[in-house]
C-alpha cells in the first residue's frame, strides 16, 4: 500500500500546570490504540512554574503492520510552517505560535481557547497594559487553514474538568487528528482518576469543533459610557450618591463651559470630572464596604454556596493622611505639613483586620460612612476641589486653543488613582506634568504640546514606581520647566 | 516529591522481550539495570530529576537486585561516588544536569578520569541547553576533552539510547575510562518504546560483598602515579577506546546517492537532519537519505579513520554540531589535514549559527544554505512576517512563582524595606527564588551558582557604605552553601546578611527531599535542622520569620540592616513550598468535606468599586491568581484587580496591602463549609443587622 509520506505533527502551547503533559500522554495512548507509531516530547524545565511551554508530538498515520517493520524517524522539535495541528490553551500562546511561524494557511488547524491569562507585564501597568485579544483572533482566522477558537476554560469549568480535556475533544472533533474518537476516549479512561469529568469536557469540545453544537459566544464586556448624555447621567447619579444633590449640581455647573465644545472633549472631561469629584476618601470606602450589595457580590465572587456563611475581613490601615483628610482644613493642612517635613506620612498607620461582616466590625466601618455630611468641611475636600478647579481651568484654556490639546490635558486626571503612597506619587506626577507641559510649555505648537503631554502621561503610567519620571521623562520635565521660565 | 512514579517503577521490572513505553530518561534508568549496575546516584535538576525520583520510588526492586541508591549532596558528591569503580569491577552510574552539574562535579571527575576505572562508570548528563533552559549556555564536550572521558551522544530514539547505555559500560571497561552520556532536554522527555531485557545483578554488590580491599598506588592521584596515569590515558586507554568504538560500530554511516556531498552530525542532531532533508525532498519519512550521513553517537573522541574515510571522496561536507566552540568541526578539519585529504571543503558554523539550540528550523535553514535550496526557508520567513504584521509583539511569559508561593512575600518585604533603607545590593542564588529577578520584582543583582549566594557577596558587601543582602535557598544551603558561604563568612568575620528561603524542599527541581525537609521517606534521616547547623558553625545572629507576615519580614530586614551586631546575620524565611503543601492539604480537605465536618475555606478578593485600577498590588505580588479584569464601572476605563479561582488563601495580597499601605480594596473571605449550629445562629444575627434600616440610608 501507499504509506503516508510524512507524520502528522501536533504542537501544544500551554502554561505550566495546565495539564499539557497529560494531554500529550492521551495522544500517545490513543495513537497506540490505533496502532500508529507516535512520539511526544517536551521541555518542562522551569517553565512548569507558570511560564509558557510547549509539547510536541508526531503521529505516523499508518499501522505497524502496514509499515512492515519500517520505523519513521520523528523530529524532536516543531518546524515552522510544518505543523498540522496547533493547540494553544490560552489566546496569547496562540499568538506566540503564529509569531513563530507555526500556523500555516495551507496546512494548520489552529485550536485555541480564547480566554486570557494575563502575563505579569500586562498586569503590572498602571493603566491598561493588556494585549488586544481581537488581534490574535483575527490573525488566527487569517493565518490558519481552519481555526477553532472559543472559550474552552469556561467550557471546562462548566463540565467540572480542566481545559486539557476540552482541547483534546476539540482536536478530535476538528477532523485534523488521524485518531478515532473511540481511541481518544479510551485513552482518557485509561488515565484513571477524573476520567468521567474529562470525558464530559472531551465531548463538549468535540461537539463544538465538529459543528454539532454552536460555538459558544463569550459574554460581552461591561459597557463603557462614552456618549456625553450617558456620562452626565451617570455622573449626576454617582455624585448624588456621593454627597447629595447640591454636589451633583456643582458637577453640572462645572460642565457648563464644555457643553457646546468638541464631543470627545466634553465627554472625557465629564467622565474624569465625575470620577475625580467622587474621590475615594475614607468615608467613601467605608460606605462602599458596608453596602448590602457588596456582601452579595463577595459571596458570589468567592463561590459560597447557599447556606454557607461567609465571614468578610477587610484590611484597612489608616494613618496620618486619612486622619488629616477628615480634619477641618487648617488642622489637616498643619498635620500634613508637619508629617511631610519629618517624613512621617506613613509612620503611624494602624493596621486593622476588621470583620466587616460581624456586628461590631460593621458598625465601626459604617460609622465612618456616617461622616458624610462633614465631608465638605474636611481638609481633603478643599484640597481636591482646588485641584479640580485648577485642572478644569487648564482644560478650558486649552480648549480655546485646540480641542485635541484640551483632551490631552483632561486625560491627565487619569494619573490620580490609588491610595496612600500610590496616590501621592500619582498626584506628584500629575502636578509635575501640569507644571512642565501645560503651564510652562516649551512650544507654542498645540500638536507638539499635545504629543508631549501624551508621551509624558503614558511614561508615568507605564512605570508608576517613578523610574521613568526620574529618567526618560524626568529630564525633559526639568529641562522644559527651566526653558519655560527663561 | 512533585510526582509519584509508581507507574513508572513497574516499567523497571520488565523482562526479556517485553515492550517499554515511556520517557527517554526512564529508558536510561531501565538500561542501567539491564547493564547490571551495583550503585546509582546523582543530583536532581531538569532534565534528569526523574532519574533520581524514580530510583527513590523503586527502592524495593533495587534492593532485590542489590543496587545501592544514594541521594548525593551535590554533583561533586555524585561524581566522587564513582570512585567505587576505580579499584573494583563494579558498574555504577550517576546523573545530573549539565553543564552546571558537571561544573560542580569536575574536581571529582578529573581525579576519576586520571585514576581510571575497572568497573564501568557512566555519567548521565541532562543537557539543559536551548529553549526552556534555566542555566548558562555551555557545552559538556569541553569536560570530555580536558579529562579525556568519552562522550556519548546517541541518536534520540529509545532503542539507540538504551543500546548506548549498555555499550557505554562496555566501552568504559574496555578502555578503563569513565564515560559520559549526554541527553538533550527533549531527548530526556521523548516518549517512545523499546524492547527490554531482564535486569542483571552485579557480581559484587550489597548482596555479594567484595572480599578484599584492593590497594594499588597506581590508582592514586598523587605524583608520580599521576604522570603514569596521563601517559596511560594517551597510550593505552585512548587507542583501546577507538578500537572498541570502531569494532562495535557505535558511530553510524547512512549511505546516500549524492556521493560528492555529506553531512557529519552529532547523534543527537540526527533526527533534525533527517527531517530537514525530508522537507527538502532528499529523504523519506523513514530516514532513507540521498545525502550520506556520518552520525557520531560518540561525540568524543573522534575516530579519524572513520571521519577521513567518510569525507575523503566528497567535495563538500557539512558538520551539524550544536553549541560552541565548534570542537568537532575543528577536529575534523585537523583530521583531514593530517590525512592529506585536502580536497574536501568542510562547512559548519559558516552555514549554521555558532551558538544556540539547533531546532528543526535552524538545522533546516543551515542545510538549505549548504545545498543551495532556499525555497522552504522563504516560505517560513513570509509566514513569520505576516504574523508579525498582524500581531506586533505578543507579551512574553517567563516562568514565575506559583500561586501562594512562600518566597514571593519575602521579595515583597524587600521592596517594602527598600523604601525605608534605600536600594541595596542583593546577591541572588539559584532556585525558584531566582524568578525574583524577573518582573514585577526585579530583585537580585548577580547569580553565581547554586548555593553560592553568600560566597558571591563577600567582596561586594565591603564596597558599599551600607550593608548588602544575600539570598540562598535551603537546597543551595545543603548543596554547598553551608560551607562555601556561611562557615566561610563566619570565619572571615564578614558583616553580611543572608536570607535563607526555607521552603522545605528542593522545589525548583521537583520538590525533592532535603536534609531539612519537614518529613522524610524511610530511606532518609530525620532531624537535620538548618538552625542547628548554623549554631554549629557559630552564627550568632539568627532570626526566623514567617514569610507571609510581610510587615514582620520587612522589619527584620530593616533590623538586620541597622543592627550594631558585626558578623553574619541570618534570617530564616520560613514557609512551606505551596505546591507540596497543597498536595498534602487537598486530600485532607476533601475527606473533611465528604465527612460533613466544618471546614473553613479562605479566599481573598478585591472590591471592584473601591479599586481604582492602579495595579500597585500586582507590582508587589505577581501572584498568578491576582490579575485584572474589565472595569465594571461604566465611567472607568482601566481594568481593576481581581482574584481568580485557584487562590489558595495564602493572604499575601492582604499583607501587602497592609505592609505597603496600598489600598483598602482587599478582603479576606472565610467560607464556612458544613456550618455548625453556632455558625448558623451567628450568621442570622449578623444578617439581621446588615441590609436593614441601618444600611438603607440613601
Amino acid at each position: 500500500m501507499n504509506l503516508p509520506d510524512r507524520p502528522i505533527t501536533i504542537l501544544i502551547a500551554a502554561l505550566g500546570g495546565e495539564g499539557g503533559g497529560v494531554m500529550a500522554d492521551w495522544l500517545i495512548d490513543a495513537s497506540a490504540q490505533c496502532g500508529f507509531p507516535a512520539q511526544s516530547t517536551s521541555i518542562p524545565g522551569v517553565a512548569q512554574r507558570t511560564g509558557a511551554t510547549t509539547y510536541y508530538l508526531e503521529v505516523f498515520p499508518a499501522t505497524v503492520s502496514q509499515l512492515n517493520g519500517r520505523q519513521p524517524v520523528f523530529s524532536l522539535t516543531a518546524s515552522p510552517g510544518n505543523v498540522d495541528i496547533m493547540v494553544a490553551s490560552e489566546l496569547i500562546e496562540a499568538g506566540r505560535a503564529m509569531q513563530n511561524g507555526f500556523v500555516n494557511p495551507e496546512r494548520t488547524t489552529l485550536i485555541a481557547s480564547t480566554h486570557r491569562i494575563y502575563a505579569t507585564i500586562e498586569k503590572m501597568q498602571m493603566a491598561d497594559g493588556r494585549f488586544d485579544s481581537s488581534r490574535v483572533v483575527d490573525a488566527g482566522r487569517q493565518l490558519a487553514k481552519q481555526a477553532i477558537l472559543f472559550d474552552m476554560r469556561k467550557l471546562a469549568e462548566d463540565s467540572g474538568t480542566v481545559i486539557n480535556a476540552v482541547l483534546f475533544g476539540a482536536m478530535a472533533g476538528s477532523g485534523a487528528l488521524p485518531l478515532t474518537r473511540e481511541a481518544c476516549e479510551q485513552a482518557i479512561r485509561g488515565g484513571g482518576r477524573g476520567a468521567e469529568a474529562s470525558l464530559r469536557g472531551f465531548t463538549s469540545g468535540f461537539d463544538i469543533a465538529a459543528g454539532a453544537h454552536p460555538t459558544p459566544q463569550s459574554p460581552a464586556p461591561p459597557k463603557h459610557a462614552s456618549e456625553i448624555g450617558e456620562i452626565m447621567r451617570l455622573g449626576i447619579e454617582r455624585l448624588t450618591d456621593y454627597q447629595g444633590a447640591a454636589y451633583a449640581d456643582l458637577f453640572l455647573e462645572r460642565m457648563k463651559f464644555f457643553q457646546d465644545k468638541d464631543k470627545k472633549l466634553s465627554s472625557e472631561t465629564a467622565r474624569h470630572l465625575a470620577l475625580w469629584m467622587a474621590y475615594e476618601d475614607i468615608i467613601r470606602v467605608a460606605d462602599l464596604k458596608t453596602r448590602a450589595s457588596r456582601f452579595e457580590r463577595v459571596r458570589k465572587e468567592v463561590g459560597a454556596k447557599e447556606g454557607e456563611p461567609v465571614v468578610v475581613i477587610d484590611f484597612l490601615k489608616p494613618g496620618i493622611e486619612e486622619l488629616a483628610s477628615l480634619l477641618p482644613h487648617f488642622l489637616g493642612k498643619r498635620l500634613i505639613s508637619w508629617a511631610q517635613a519629618r517624613g512621617k506620612l506613613d509612620a503611624y498607620n494602624i493596621g486593622m483586620h476588621i470583620k466587616t461582616s460581624g456586628v461590631f466590625g460593621y458598625l465601626m466601618v459604617r460609622s465612618l460612612a456616617w461622616l458624610k455630611p462633614w465631608r465638605p468641611h474636611s481638609f481633603r475636600y478643599q484640597e481636591e476641589q482646588e485641584m479640580i478647579e485648577h485642572w478644569l481651568a487648564r482644560v478650558a484654556e486649552a480648549a480655546q486653543r485646540s480641542p485635541a490639546l484640551a483632551l490631552e490635558v483632561a486625560q491627565c486626571a487619569t494619573l490620580l488613582k490609588g491610595y496612600g503612597e500610590t496616590h501621592r506619587r500619582g498626584k506628584a506626577n500629575f502636578l509635575a506634568l501640569m507644571d512642565a507641559l501645560v503651564d510652562n510649555p516649551a512650544t507654542a505648537d498645540t500638536v507638539e504640546q499635545a504629543g508631549a503631554i501624551r508621551k509624558a502621561r503614558e511614561a508615568a503610567l507605564a512605570d508608576p514606581e517613578g523610574k521613568a519620571l526620574g529618567g526618560a521623562l524626568g529630564k525633559p520635565v526639568t529641562w522644559l520647566k527651566q526653558v519655560g521660565r527663561t | 516529591m512533585e510526582r509519584s512514579f509508581k507507574k513508572e517503577v513497574e516499567l523497571l521490572k520488565l523482562g526479556d522481550g517485553e515492550t517499554f513505553h515511556g520517557e527517554g530518561i526512564l529508558a536510561v534508568t531501565k538500561a542501567l539495570l539491564q547493564s547490571g549496575v551495583a550503585y546509582v546516584g546523582g543530583y536532581q535538576g531538569a532534565p534528569v530529576s526523574h532519574v533520581m525520583d524514580v530510583l527513590n520510588d523503586a527502592r524495593d526492586i533495587l534492593d532485590d537486585l542489590g543496587v545501592h541508591v544514594e541521594t548525593n549532596a551535590n554533583e561533586a558528591g555524585a561524581a566522587a561516588m564513582l570512585g567505587a569503580s576505580i579499584n573494583y569491577p563494579i558498574r555504577g552510574a550517576v546523573a545530573f544536569k549539565s553543564t552546571v552539574g558537571t561544573n560542580v562535579a569536575s574536581d571529582a571527575l578529573s581525579n576519576l578520569a586520571s585514576a581510571g576505572v575497572r568497573g564501568g562508570a557512566l555519567v548521565v548528563l541532562g543537557e539543559d541547553y536551548g529553549e526552556g533552559s534555566s542555566i548558562i549556555q555551555e557545552r559538556s564536550h569541553a569536560f570530555a576533552m580536558k579529562s579525556q572521558m568519552w562522550l556519548l551522544d546517541p541518536r534520540p530514539n529509545l532503542p539507540k539510547i538504551v543500546e548506548m547505555v549498555e555499550k557505554g559500560f562496555e566501552l568504559s571497561e574496555a578502555s578503563n575510562t569513565p564515560v559520559m552520556l549526554e541527553l538533550r532536554i527533549r531527548a530526556c522527555h521523548v516518549h517512545g518504546t523499546f524492547t527490554t531485557k531482564k535486569n542483571l545483578g552485579s557480581k559484587n554488590s550489597k548482596k555479594n560483598p567484595i572480599a578484599e580491599p584492593d590497594f594499588d598506588f597506581g590508582r592514586i592521584s598523587l605524583p608520580p602515579a599521576t604522570y603514569a596515569q596521563e601517559k596511560h590515558k594517551i597510550e593505552v586507554r585512548w587507542p583501546a577506546a577507538v578500537a572498541f568504538i570502531r569494532k562495535n560500530k557505535l558511530n553510524e554511516v547512512f549511505a546516500g546517492a549524492m556521493s560528492d556531498t555529506g553531512i557529519v552530525c552529532q547523534g543527537g542532531m540526527y533526527n533534525a537532519v533527517i527531517r530537514a532533508l525530508q522537507l527538502l525532498g532528499l529523504a523519506d519519512a523513514f530516514g532513507a537519505t540521498r545525502v550520506p550521513i556520518y552520525c557520531m553517537n560518540v561525540a568524543y573522541p573522534m575516530i579519524p579513520e572513520e571521519t577521513v574515510a567518510f569525507c575523503a571522496d566528497k567535495k563538500r561536507v557539512l558538520v551539524v554540531e550544536e553549541g560552541q566552540p565548534a570542537f568537532i568541526e575543528d577536529a575534523l578539519q585537523a583530521a583531514l589535514r593530517r590525512a592529506d585529504a585536502n580536497l574536501t571543503k568542510v562547512h559548519g558554523k559558516d552555514m549554521l549559527p555558532l551558538g544556540g539550540e539547533y531546532t528543526g528550523e535552524v538545522v533546516l535553514t543551515g542545510i538549505s544554505r549548504f545545498l543551495n535550496r532556499d525555497v522552504e526557508i522563504n516560505a517560513v520567513k513570509k509566514l513569520k512576517t505576516r504574523a508579525t504584521e498582524l500581531l506586533g509583539t505578543v507579551p512574553a511569559r517567563p516562568p514565575g512563582f506559583c500561586v501562594g508561593c512562600p518566597e514571593r512575600p519575602v521579595f515583597a518585604a524587600m521592596k517594602v524595606a527598600e523604601k525605608a533603607t534605600g536600594a541595596f545590593h542583593i546577591s541572588a542564588d539559584i532556585g525558584c527564588h531566582t524568578f525574583a529577578t524577573l518582573p514585577p520584582f526585579n530583585i537580585g543583582h548577580t547569580v553565581l551558582g547554586y548555593g553560592l549566594g553568600l560566597a558571591s557577596n563577600s567582596a561586594v558587601d565591603t564596597m558599599f557604605g551600607k550593608r548588602t543582602l544575600t539570598i540562598m535557598g535551603d537546597g543551595g544551603f545543603w548543596h554547598n552553601g553551608l560551607t562555601s558561604g556561611i562557615a566561610n563568612s563566619v570565619f572571615n568575620k564578614d558583616d553580611g546578611i543572608l536570607v535563607i528561603m526555607k521552603n522545605g524542599y528542593s522545589s525548583a527541581t521537583g520538590t525533592q527531599e532535603l536534609p531539612s525537609s519537614p518529613q522524610h521517606s524511610e530511606s532518609k534521616s530525620d532531624d537535620m535542622a538548618i538552625e542547628r547547623a548554623l549554631a554549629g558553625v557559630g552564627v550568632g545572629w539568627v532570626k526566623t520569620v514567617d514569610n507571609y507576615r510581610v510587615g514582620d519580614v520587612a522589619k527584620v530586614l530593616k533590623d538586620a540592616m541597622s543592627t550594631e551586631y558585626k558578623g553574619l546575620k541570618v534570617i530564616i524565611a520560613e514557609g512551606e513550598c505551596q505546591l507540596e503543601r497543597q498536595r498534602k492539604l487537598r486530600p485532607v480537605v476533601a475527606k473533611q468535606l465528604s465527612e460533613g465536618k466544618r471546614t473553613i475555606k479562605v479566599k481573598y478578593g478585591v472590591d471592584e468599586d473601591t479599586c481604582t485600577g492602579d495595579h500597585s498590588c500586582i507590582r508587589l505580588s505577581g501572584c498568578p491568581t491576582l490579575t485584572i479584569k474589565d472595569n465594571p464601572d461604566p465611567l472607568r476605563r482601566d481594568p481593576v484587580a481581581t482574584v481568580i479561582d485557584g487562590c489558595v488563601g495564602c493572604g499575601l495580597c492582604g499583607e501587602n496591602a497592609h505592609a505597603a499601605v496600598l489600598c483598602p480594596s482587599f478582603y479576606r473571605a472565610e467560607i464556612i463549609q458544613n456550618p455548625g449550629f453556632f455558625d448558623k445562629a451567628l450568621n442570622k444575627l449578623r444578617n439581621a443587622f446588615r441590609g436593614t434600616t441601618i444600611h438603607q440610608r440613601n
